[in-house]
């Protein structure tokens, strides 16, 4: 068996579970695992400050996205146009509860979450702030990952514009602008966040204190 | 070659620390969340949902997804006559995209989940590397299916042109992003690490280290 001490040295890969010691990487490396392949451990270039301007960048982009109307469809003189915020409202209208509810979900509320999630861990370590209450909001940040369908709603976005083209007159508006800008600053945020980093460090300051 | 299990060790799967398993259950040392050393019902539960997931897929393929009132008229369409639609209409780049996100992408999930079950199930471990490969692709693939769900959500609220041409949202919409969250669901309970127990034909010691 193996003691505590040396447990913090090792670390497993998450496919395979096979075992390593933890490496030493600079800045910008990553290590691999050599059975599957899956990336082990990862030090991003400038974390902190990355994820601290992508998240405020991507929660200006949040109002807009959101209010703004997307696309807009001309037919016979008539005109409409509709916003994020329309799609919900008007799925609730038509008695689509589930559906509205999780576009609401996966196109607004996860996002936003995972935008002020990473906000505020970044800011904490920005300014040293850490304290242990941070593991517990790390964890529950993680939960949120794959459930963020910004990008499947941008080809969706793409798709019915296909459609409409076909036959009405289409027009684009700010709002896909704004909606394109968020999406990329929630993707790289998760790429910019190192995880690894944030969990060590919070291992550090948190747990060795209470000990 | 030595995993974490043989070793007696346990990789939390929020933080990905590495734990001494000092019983079946375990608190994670770092981040205080419950864990096991492997997924507990792994193959059941993703089995279960796997399941529910096809049942589901039935209904959303035989009511209609969407129904377009054109001058008071209705005309409702499942996935696949809408799909026919478009390529009528000459616009085969999207009808390729709607036909892979909702037919091809679920029925890839459901059935390649079934066949990693039924690998590990057997215990054949010839091409552990493939198949957590593609254990990867499916677990990647699991929210684009979602795509139909957000145009008929678009459309839904863009084309509200009164009289001249309404969109409304059929039945088979719910049971659709049923499929879509089951599979998700099943794609989450599969332990990969499964695909890789008692495998010890592959000795490579040291991680690769990437620059």
């Amino acid at each position: 068996m193996v003691d505590q001490a040396c447990t913090s040295e090792l670390i497993a890969c998450q496919q395979c579970d096979a075992l390593y010691k933890q490496p030493c990487l600079n800045e910008g490396q990553k290590a691999e695992c050599g059975r599957c392949g899956a990336t082990l451990f990862e030090r991003k270039n400038n974390s902190i400050e990355r994820t601290f301007s992508l998240s405020i960048a991507g929660l200006l982009f949040l109002t807009p996205a959101i209010i703004l109307p997307i696309i807009g469809v001309t037919l016979a003189g008539q005109f409409h146009n509709a916003s994020l915020l329309d799609c919900i409202t008007q799925l609730i209208g038509k008695g689509f509860y589930m559906i509205a509810i999780l576009v609401f979900m996966f196109a607004i509320a996860v996002p936003t979450v995972r935008l002020i999630g990473a906000l505020y861990i970044s800011y904490c370590f920005k300014f040293n702030k850490i304290k242990p209450f941070l593991l517990h909001f790390f964890r529950a940040y993680h939960q949120l990952d794959s459930w963020s369908m910004l990008n499947v709603f941008l080809l969706a976005i793409i798709v019915s514009m296909y459609k409409l083209l076909d036959d009405t007159e289409l027009s684009v508006d700010y709002g896909l602008l704004a909606f394109v800008l968020l999406l990329l600053c929630s993707t790289l945020v998760s790429v910019t966040l190192d995880q690894d980093y944030v969990w060590q460090t919070l291992e550090k300051e948190c747990l060795d204190e209470n000990s | 070659m030595k995993t974490a299990k043989e070793m007696g060790l346990g990789l939390c799967p929020e933080c990905r620390k590495v734990n001494e398993m000092l019983s079946t259950q375990q608190r994670c040392s770092r981040c205080g969340s419950l864990f096991f050393q492997r997924k507990v019902n792994s193959l059941q539960y993703t089995l279960a949902w796997n399941i529910a997931a096809l049942i589901a897929f039935i209904p959303a393929n035989l009511y209609p997804i969407m129904i377009i009132y054109s001058l008071g008229v209705p005309e409702a369409s499942t996935i696949l006559s809408g799909i026919g639609l478009l390529i009528d209409h000459n616009l085969y780049p999207i009808a390729v995209v709607i036909f892979t996100a909702s037919i091809i992408v679920p029925l890839i999930k459901i059935v390649g989940l079934f066949f990693l079950v039924l690998k590990v199930h057997l215990g054949q471990r010839l091409k552990p590397k493939k198949h957590s490969k593609l254990y990867h692709v499916l677990e990647f693939l699991g929210p684009w299916s979602m795509l139909d769900v957000f145009v008929v959500a678009l459309l839904v609220a863009v084309v509200e042109l009164g009289f001249v041409s309404t969109v409304e949202a059929g039945p088979a919409i719910n049971y659709f992003t049923l499929t879509v969250i089951f599979t998700m669901i099943a794609a989450t309970s599969f332990d990969p690490r499964l695909l890789w127990d008692e495998d010890d034909t592959i000795e490579i010691d040291k991680p690769k280290e990437e620059f």
